[in-house]
């Protein structure tokens, strides 16, 4: 992919969000504006509790805004009804969890060709799909396992496979590398790196792993619900 | 294909899953044995009723019921019954005279109720044989033999081989007195035919009455009491006379049956406490393994399943799972139900119902006993599942999957 040709994958303007914690408001945004285009390699940083949870479920439905616009490759969120949500998701978004979140009942080729299943792709090329995508993570030979029976490091793996193999528009990771060691989190950034030059998939992390921000080349930090720099790197 | 996932499921979470089954079994089976045992209870009753003393069926001259008389005969009772007897689901029939005269045992006298049988048909049709419980039963041939009831026996102070004079006024007006020997006791099962019964062979009770050739009742057994209606509506269109009445047994005896039907809808609350037990039970089992989930559903949802999707896999989840318990409740209901309909619960105390005793309760294996539980199942966990099954569906994602 031409990385000039500076697409807008995500627009966010003026958006908060109010919690309600047992009646107490926690205002967890406080009004950001970003964009994000194809391409990038981005990092949002910040301290626990800036928000950083919060911006990335907003920006894909996830969650909804109390206030502001998001727009999603320039359809606003807001506008889609919970179908055209799902779908759009479906097609153009991965999601990568701190905490995995693997289908526990699935085994990996089951979880990795779940996406596929809802797209309707036929059973032979999902099949195909898997198997490559699995090469890619480094988990061959594991298809038959259920996400119980692989160390967290594999389920990560899993779980960005699971995020990659529809070739999304944009992969969401959020502290991808929080719960695992520092040469898992390593190897698999290196991976990731690799995927979004050689593919031009766009990647939009959160974290506050110093791993992660070396290698991002968009840094992003926010603090209390604020944007409070946004450099880009390299 | 959200099926295979819901299946999977249900495989793969054999703990949630047995949890959930055994909810759902231990209810219709529950449910099963009590419906099997009410239901069982009142055929019982009615059987003991019917089939021994007043059959399934009746058929008269028309009136006779209301007001019985002893002119008001069937003269070709035997053509009669034998049309009756080709009737689908007709077991036997058995015509009866009825009248009443005054009994005389030596110096002891009082009012007897004068019973006509055929004694090979009755045999059959109500087990005449059995209720005799000291002597003989009555020949098949006419022989001046008479079995009378216990009670009347004590009243009368008469012992097997007296002789009873019967006293009455006979159908043409004329003095009906003539005396016969008493060959056997019986206990019909109720209180009031024990005081008064005097059984008499037909031919005998014919001659002293002038009755030749006539009956008051013709008495019908069928081999299926559901099907009583029927049988007794085809009986009438058969017999195509007027001048005769086809009554069924719950119109015979209309007051015992209205009393059991008030019984019954006491009965039906007992029911609905039951079945609604059942309900709650369902749906707090089915509640709670969605409940326990909801973080896997908000992770379905995050990666693109629509929320119809996810609404039926709750639901499809809860289906297989309700039908494979009803398969196997259903099972076990019969099961249970089949043992309690042989070997039977006693009562905490024996019971007496217009004069017949009750000692010990059989259970029936009926469509009812399946049928009310499999609905009380099927119908609560899809209701039950539906709330959750929507709440899962509208989840927003990101709180769902929230670690705290
Ligand atoms: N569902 C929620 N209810 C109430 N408060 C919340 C909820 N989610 C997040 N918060 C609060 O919002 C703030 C931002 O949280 P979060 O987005 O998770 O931050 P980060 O991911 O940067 O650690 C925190 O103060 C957090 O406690
Ligand atoms: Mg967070």
């Amino acid at each position: 992919m031409n990385q000039t040709e500076k697409i807008d994958v995500i627009t966010a303007e003026g958006v908060t969000k109010v919690y309600d914690a047992d009646g107490i408001p926690v205002n967890a945004l406080n009004g950001v504006d970003l964009t994000i285009q194809a391409g990038e390699f981005t990092a949002i940083v910040g301290p626990s509790g800036s928000g950083k949870t919060t911006f990335l479920n907003i920006i894909s439905g996830l969650d909804a805004p109390t206030e502001g616009k998001v727009s999603l490759a320039g359809k606003v969120i807001s506008e889609m009804s919970g179908n055209e949500l799902s779908d759009y998701r479906r097609d153009n978004i991965g999601f990568i969890f701190q905490a995995y979140n693997l289908i526990p009942v699935l085994t990996v080729e089951e979880n990795v060709e779940y996406i596929m299943l809802l797209a309707g792709v036929p059973k032979a090329e999902r099949h195909k799909r898997v198997i490559d995508i699995l090469k890619v993570v480094g988990l061959e030979g594991v298809e038959d396992r259920l996400p119980t029976q692989l160390s967290g490091g594999q389920q990560q793996r899993v779980a960005i496979a699971r995020a990659m193999v529809s070739e999304p528009t944009i992969i969401l990771a959020d502290e991808p590398t929080a719960n695992l060691d520092s040469k898992t989190g390593a190897d698999l950034l290196e991976m990731m790196r690799k995927l979004n030059t050689e593919t031009g998939m766009t990647y939009l992390f959160s974290t506050h792993d110093p791993l992660v921000m070396e290698r991002a080349k968009r840094l992003i930090t926010l603090r209390d619900g604020l944007v409070e720099s946004d450099e880009a790197r390299e | 294909m959200m099926l295979k996932i819901a299946f999977r499921n249900i495989f793969r979470q054999k703990r949630r899953t047995i949890l959930t089954a055994l909810a759902m079994i231990v209810g219709f089976t529950l449910s099963s044995i009590v419906i099997g045992l009410s239901d069982g209870a009142y055929s019982n009753v009615i059987e003991m009723f019917t089939g021994n003393r007043i059959g399934h069926i009746q058929v008269h001259r028309a009136g006779y019921h209301d007001k019985p008389s002893i002119y008001k005969t069937i003269s070709n009772y035997e053509s009669i019954g034998k049309m009756i007897q080709n009737e689908d689901g007709v077991e036997a029939w058995t015509p009866r005279i009825y009248t009443g005269g005054l009994g005389s045992v030596d110096e002891r006298s009082t009012a007897v109720r004068i019973i006509g049988i055929d004694v090979a048909r009755e045999n059959i049709a109500t087990n005449f044989n059995k209720k005799v419980i000291e002597g003989n039963t009555l020949s098949e041939t006419a022989l001046h033999e008479v079995v009378i009831g216990e009670k009347l026996a004590k009243t009368l102070a008469a012992t097997l081989g007296s002789k009873i004079v019967l006293f009455s006024q006979a159908a043409d007006g004329s003095i009906a007195n003539d005396e016969y020997t008493i060959v056997g006791i019986a206990d019909s099962g109720d209180d009031i035919t024990n005081r008064v019964a005097c059984y008499l062979h037909i031919d005998d009770v014919q001659e002293l009455f002038v009755l030749e050739g006539r009956v008051h009742e013709i008495v019908v057994i069928v081999s299926n009491i559901n099907k009583v209606e029927r049988i007794s509506n085809a009986i009438t269109e058969r017999l195509h006379d007027t001048s005769l009445e086809v009554l069924p047994w719950y119109q015979v005896v209309k007051s015992f049956y209205d009393a059991m039907q008030k019984d019954k809808q006491g009965d039906a609350v007992a029911r609905f406490i039951i079945v609604f037990i059942v309900a709650i039970g369902v749906l707090n089992t089915v509640l709670m393994s969605v409940m326990e989930r909801t973080r896997e559903y908000g992770v379905l949802k995050a990666v693109g399943t629509k929320p119809i999707q996810v609404f039926w896999l709750v639901i499809y989840e809860v289906v297989i799972i309700t039908m494979g318990s009803i398969v196997i409740g259903a099972m076990l209901g019969v099961f249970f139900n089949y043992l309690l309909s042989v070997y039977g619960v006693s009562y905490a105390e024996g019971f007496t119902l217009a004069g017949v005793e009750f000692g010990k309760m059989y259970a029936e294996v009926n469509v009812a006993c399946l049928l009310v539980p499999a609905t009380t199942v099927f119908v609560s966990a899809v209701v039950v599942s539906l709330f959750p099954a929507i709440k899962a569906a509208r989840i927003m994602p990101a709180r769902a999957m929230r670690i705290h």
